[in-house]
């Protein structure tokens, strides 16, 4: 099981907090050894303020050995720390509370009027958002998440787009979203991300590796929220493959993200355009990356190979199964893969004996008969079945001769009329009047 | 400025002669007196009058050397004011008697003079200042010199008596008063004779001249044969002979007067010190062991060589280096002797270095064309040279060589070293000149295998070189040698990776040459700042890894680095690297099968049907002279060295091959469409010329053969198209070529069998109405599988109106191909839409895009789909158009 799991990889392009679900969920499963992981999770936890916690995985650990007291120490040390941060924002953190003003500052767009507005009536310096920041960030790291959405969005109202701590700003915000699960939030902030990155890839100086790490980073968070937030689906097709900048950064940093992308594909029934690209991409990089998923797409697209695509279909089972964003879509996959195994075998059968359809979708011939009934009863296929044969027969649709040169010149006459209409209309509109009544 | 027009070029070629003659008395002149300078600090009136006139004589030499007339002439003027000066000096310290330096210097002028004159020719092409300078040099000489007729008879009676004989007769001549009386007496007398003289003087001068001239003709004739020798190398060996003899005659003139020299050194030094002077006899005996005696001698024989003499000397060297009259293959002799003299007395490192790099750009001036490649002994002492000094870079650690350091700021005499040098461009010039002579070389004989050998000790020395710079750490200099590093790498085939990649264990942790070659790329990628190294650096690592098989990380490289672009921009020499590295991209993908990506990369090394001229391995013969002298001389430098081509038979094997494998089945495929287009179009011109012969003989040629296998592959008869690319003779030609020979056949074969059935469906599907799956298999020798999917493939593609009867496993075609009526109403509505097209294009350019482009927006798909090779045009726009139509159809 462990063969593919990608927690590893993804990890080192995930922030510390993030990665926590991900080993929850690990130890969920119990693919790992328990100790290593509760290890892992302490040696994350030693970086943050979150003291009580790893205090309380040590004593999982160790349960027989007293808490090291720097531990204590640094609890005391985190809490007074907080504290005096706090002081220091005691205006701003006044005004976050009060529900008015809030209201009026989201009313101003403009991050001038804002501080000038602040700074009249409730004693706002500018010099106050560097400590907010940092409380937001003090606060990030104790796993107070939902408070530090507040404060960095409070900043963000602040903040003119090129403070050098906008950037930050807007991660940290993301993050805390993701953490708090406010998806819809989420997406906006993620949006919000990636126009900063794209629109002004100057910031990072020219340094295209420093843009290609940020959207590898981005790629990877937006998971998130794309696996978890209902128009999920939909955008991640959309970023992933159909941004260039994006679709480089996997297929240079992160060939693994493919797993994920072709999945979305997968289950996206109204997406069925994007295989093609997808299965180009997957072609491309199948020196980089394969795995169940990207096998069974080139097993049914490539090289129309049935039986190994049903082989790799089972294997995906168990690949989504132990995946912490795809466990919650394993069933529509199920149900899509089939349903795509099944439409290329249509096109390319005009008789296909049940017994053998039902073996290939991993089903038996009843359910398999009852689930073609259900997709000819919604007009979804144009087959009959002989049931003495135990036949699907496919209906004959090959395009005559004569319908495709009425496809061809369909259009024609309707092209040319709106050509002469423009024309038309062009020259009246330049020339005199004398010109409209003649011919030409 | 006289440099410039100082005449034809059979002078500047004499001028090796004559500054045989006059060389060996500057340095010993110069030598001498720096000694007494820098030991004695003041001065007597004698010393500072003596001093004035040898280097106004000093700089008469100079300008002999140059044939500055005018500035000669100046010269001279100072230098009859500094004698009128000295006279007093003389007269009191000498009796009178002239001193025998100056003498020498008026009679040499003297010839010098008569010489220039005599030569009509030369004196028809020097410049106005210089002619008319002359003239009145000639007058002026001539006048002067009568005041010392009587010096100068003597003087001529016995030429080569040393000058330093001057302060013996000094010693002698003390008592002999009336000697001088006489002297005075003429000297006062002379304006008056002037006149009577003057013709007397004209017939002595004649005799005077009589000896020189016989050198000028001498060095005339010489000058014939240097120009010939020019042209004709052999000329050149035979007349080698003449200098040497003459050198040798001059190294014996030169060391009796250097034997002199050093008697007279010895009487001073025995007053100074005796025990020096033991030492210094020690040492030199012991050099006259090592140096057999017909080399020239650098010091006296018991001079105390230390540092700053061996610093002078090399200087001295130095400092003649570049000029027009010197001799540079005795530079070179003079430099490689002194190196010994140096090691003997163990100067240190620090010296050894700094004469090494001299004699190294000494054997580097030899040539004096850039064009022509050295000759082999002096290639050879180059290397052994260049080899030894970074075996004493590498092994001292407090020497720095750099050109950032200045003269004032060098450093010999003691640790830290520093020299001011390079070491990095020295290397890089051995490189460049190494490539050269294997050019010259014929490239089947024995000669360039033997020059081939020394290929290992050049990569020895980059290596060498390349640790070196690695101590000092400049990222621009490391990235230059790495790239000479790679450019000796990329080429070179090492089996080792391939035997690494089946899981050969053994070979486990070997570290092969394309981890180096990763390494050293990925420093230039990091560290370079001009775009040419880096690009080169691309380059070859794609070649490199298209050698062993790594397709996709080739692939991938090409891809990500845009070159394609941009490559039209750059020089001459990397625009062949970039052919060459397509061209094994491409047999690269051939191995992996991928043959439209191998077909992609060489069709335009192959459509201009000159991939030899592409690819820099030969010129092409010359058609009513496209190009000028000039122009091919520039081509021919650029061409490879023959131990780097590519076989260009198997190149175009591979790409015939490749068009075959596409071109057939598309052939059948679209038999009657309107649309359809030639993909290769040398591949056409084989089948066309061959369609032409009335009669097709069995295949001799490799063309002839893919030909034939394109003919049998029609018919979708598979196994005579295989026997025709696969048999002995095309084995021998081609095929072996590849290092996993066996696989590449296999491959082959599968795709043939392959693309035959696909032809046979296209062909004949109009005869079936249905046709079992098995048959198919049999008949193509294919398991069933690969039929299904291939058959799978086609119908999914439209290719093939048919579809799959599951139970009884046969194909059954739809018979919906059109009648002849249909498709030619197909073909009419095809025109009629490309017609349309065109007129809304034109509007649109005409007046703007006023039209939704709703034809076009599918096309943007296309583009996006790999946007990653969406800026190489060629590399797969076929497959692209074709899912671009096929898209459209389905969706």
């Amino acid at each position: 099981m462990a063969k593919f799991d990608l927690t590893s990889k993804m990890g080192q392009y995930l922030d510390r907090h993030l990665v926590f679900p991900l080993l929850e969920f690990l130890s969920a499963k119990g693919i790992y050894n328990e100790t290593e992981l509760l290890k892992a999770k302490l040696d994350i936890l030693s970086k943050t303020n979150m003291i009580d916690y790893a205090i309380d995985i040590r004593k999982q650990l160790y349960p027989d050995e007293e808490i090291p007291d720097d531990l204590k120490q640094r609890r005391n040390h985190v809490v007074s720390q907080l504290q005096e941060l706090q002081q220091e924002v005691e205006p701003i953190l006044t005004v976050i509370t009060d529900e008015e003003v809030m209201k009026n500052m989201e009313s101003m767009r403009d991050s001038k009027t804002l501080i000038n507005f602040l700074s009249k009536d409730y004693k706002f310096e500018i010099e106050m958002i560097d400590s907010l920041h940092k409380l937001a960030k003090y606060r990030y790291e104790c796993g107070n998440y939902s408070v530090s959405t507040s404060y960095l969005y409070f900043c963000l109202l602040v903040l003119p787009p090129n403070d050098k701590n906008y950037l930050s700003v807007l991660w940290g915000k993301f993050a805390s979203e993701i953490l708090y699960q406010n998806w819809d939030s989420a997406l906006e902030d993620l949006n919000k991300l990636r126009e900063y990155i794209d629109s002004n890839p100057n910031q990072f100086s020219g340094n295209s590796l420093h843009l290609l790490q940020q959207r590898t980073w981005l790629i990877h968070w937006s998971l998130f929220v794309f696996f978890n937030h209902a128009m999920g689906r939909e955008l991640i097709i959309e970023m992933f493959l159909y941004k260039p900048h994006y679709l480089n950064a996997i297929q240079t940093m992160c060939p693994h993200i493919l797993r994920y992308l072709a999945t979305a594909v997968i289950i996206n029934r109204g997406r069925r355009s994007a295989l093609k690209d997808l299965v180009k991409v997957i072609q491309q990089e199948s020196y980089t990356y394969r795995d169940p998923i990207t096998e069974f797409l080139e097993h049914l697209y490539v090289n129309f190979d049935f039986d190994g695509a049903r082989q790799k279909l089972h294997e995906c089972q168990t690949v989504l199964l132990n995946d912490f964003f795809l466990i919650s879509c394993l069933d529509e996959f199920v149900e899509n893969a089939r349903l795509m195994i099944f439409e290329t075998f249509c096109r390319i059968h005009q008789c296909i004996s049940i017994s053998m359809l039902a073996e290939k979708l991993n089903m038996n011939p009843d359910e398999a008969e009852c689930w073609i009934v259900n997709l000819i009863r919604n007009a979804r296929l144009d087959a009959k079945i002989d049931s003495k044969l135990g036949h699907v027969v496919m209906g004959a649709q090959p395009l005559s001769p004569y319908q495709q040169l009425i496809e061809k010149i369909d259009s024609l006459s309707v092209r040319s009329e709106t050509l002469c209409g423009l024309i038309d209309r062009k020259l009246r509109a330049k020339t005199d009047t004398r010109w409209v009544n003649q011919d030409f | 400025m006289s440099r410039f027009f100082a005449g034809s070029d059979s002078d500047s070629d004499s001028s090796s002669e004559e500054e045989v003659i006059q060389r060996p008395v500057v340095p010993t002149y110069t030598f001498s007196d720096d000694e007494e300078e820098v030991k004695r600090v003041v001065r007597s009136a004698k010393e500072k009058r003596y001093e004035e006139l040898t280097n106004i004589i000093k700089q008469i030499r100079n300008y002999k050397k140059i044939k500055d007339m005018s500035s000669m002439l100046t010269s001279f003027e100072e230098i009859q004011k500094a004698y009128q000066k000295a006279i007093p000096v003389i007269n009191k310290e000498e009796n009178g008697q002239t001193p025998r330096f100056f003498i020498r210097c008026l009679a040499e002028m003297e010839d010098f003079i008569n010489e220039m004159w005599e030569d009509r020719e030369g004196r028809k092409n020097m410049s106005k200042n210089n002619s008319k300078s002359l003239t009145s040099m000639r007058q002026k000489l001539r006048k002067y010199l009568k005041d010392f007729e009587e010096d100068l008879v003597k003087f001529r009676e016995n030429p080569e008596q040393p000058d330093d004989e001057e302060e013996d007769e000094k010693v002698e001549a003390e008592p002999d008063s009336e000697n001088e009386a006489a002297s005075k007496n003429q000297f006062l007398k002379a304006p008056a004779k002037q006149q009577v003289v003057d013709d007397k003087e004209e017939s002595s001068d004649d005799d005077d001249d009589w000896p020189s001239d016989s050198e000028t003709s001498s060095t005339s004739s010489e000058d014939d044969e240097g120009k010939y020798a020019g042209k004709y190398n052999r000329k050149r060996f035979l007349k080698d002979r003449g200098p040497e003899h003459e050198d040798d005659e001059e190294k014996e003139r030169k060391k009796d007067e250097k034997r002199k020299e050093r008697k007279e050194k010895d009487r001073r030094k025995i007053k100074k010190e005796d025990e020096e002077d033991g030492e210094g006899e020690w040492e030199t005996v012991r050099g006259g062991v090592a140096i057999p005696s017909e080399k020239p001698k650098m010091f006296a024989k018991d001079a105390e060589i230390d540092l700053n003499l061996v610093i002078k000397k090399l200087s001295e060297i130095m400092a003649a280096r570049g000029k027009k009259r010197t001799d540079r293959r005795e530079q070179i002799e003079l430099l490689h002797e002194l190196q010994n003299v140096s090691e003997q007395h163990q100067l240190g490192a620090a010296i050894s270095v700094k004469i090494k790099l001299a004699i190294i750009s000494a054997i580097f001036d030899y040539n004096p064309k850039v064009s022509d490649a050295m000759k082999p002994e002096y290639w050879l002492k180059l290397l052994e040279r260049m080899a030894e000094m970074l075996g004493v870079l590498l092994n001292a650690n407090n020497l720095v060589v750099s050109d950032t350091i200045t003269e004032e700021l060098e450093n010999l005499e003691e640790p830290p070293y520093r020299i001011r040098g390079c070491v990095l461009t020295s290397v890089e010039r051995l490189d460049d000149e190494f490539t050269k002579l294997l050019k010259e070389c014929d490239p089947h004989s024995n000669e360039y295998v033997e020059r081939l050998k020394d290929e290992c000790k050049v990569s020895n020395i980059i290596d060498k070189t390349m640790q070196y710079l690695e101590r000092t750490n400049v990222p621009s200099e490391l990235c230059r040698i790495y790239l000479r590093k790679i450019e000796h790498l990329y080429y070179k085939f090492d089996p080792r990776v391939l035997q690494q990649k089946s899981g050969d264990a053994a070979l486990k942790d070997e570290y092969t040459s394309v981890q180096e070659m990763e390494k050293l790329c990925k420093f230039i990628y990091a560290k370079d700042n001009t775009d040419r190294l880096r690009t080169r650096a691309i380059l070859s690592h794609i070649y490199h890894h298209a050698l062993h098989d790594n397709w996709f990380q080739a692939r991938d490289l090409v891809l990500m680095s845009h070159l394609q672009e941009t490559i039209q921009h750059s020089d001459p020499s990397t625009q062949i690297l970039y052919n060459r590295m397509m061209a094994h991209l491409g047999l690269c993908a051939f191995r992996h099968a991928n043959i439209k990506d191998a077909h992609n990369c060489l069709v335009d090394l192959m459509m201009t049907g000159k991939p030899k001229e592409l690819l820099a391995q030969g010129l092409l013969p010359q058609r009513q002279h496209e190009r000028s002298k000039e122009q091919e001389k520039i081509e021919k430098q650029r061409q490879m060295p023959f131990h780097m081509h590519i076989n260009l038979e198997l190149l175009e094997c591979v790409y015939l091959v490749s068009a075959m494998l596409i071109e057939i089945p598309y052939m059948a495929a679209h038999e009657f469409d309107a649309r359809r287009r030639m993909i290769s179009k040398t591949f056409y011109q084989q089948l066309r010329s061959s369609e032409r012969q009335s009669l097709v003989g069995p295949p001799e040629s490799m063309r002839e053969h893919v030909v034939a296998a394109a003919k049998a592959m029609r018919n979708g008869n598979w196994s005579a198209c295989n026997n025709f690319i696969i048999n002995e003779k095309m084995n021998a030609k081609v095929w072996d070529l590849f290092y996993q020979a066996d696989q590449v056949r296999d491959m082959l074969t599968k795709l043939i069998k392959e693309e035959s059935l696909r032809t046979y469906l296209f062909t004949y599907s109009h005869v079936y109405d249905s046709i079992s799956m098995q048959t198919l298999a049999d008949m193509f020798d294919l398991g069933k599988p690969v039929v299904h999917s291939i058959i799978s493939k086609m119908i999914i593609n439209e290719e093939l109106m048919a579809s799959l009867d599951d139970p009884t496993q046969t194909v059954v075609m739809h018979r919906s191909e059109p009648s002849r009526l249909q498709s030619l109403a197909l073909q009419l509505a095809d025109k009629i839409n490309n017609f349309v097209d065109s007129n809304e294009r034109i509007l649109e350019t005409k007046q703007g895009n006023f039209f939704l482009r709703g034809a076009n927006q599918g096309n943007f798909r296309g583009d996006r789909q790999n946007y990653r090779g969406s800026t190489n045009q060629n590399w797969d726009r076929q497959r692209r158009d074709r899912d671009r139509n096929r898209e459209k159809d389905n969706y």
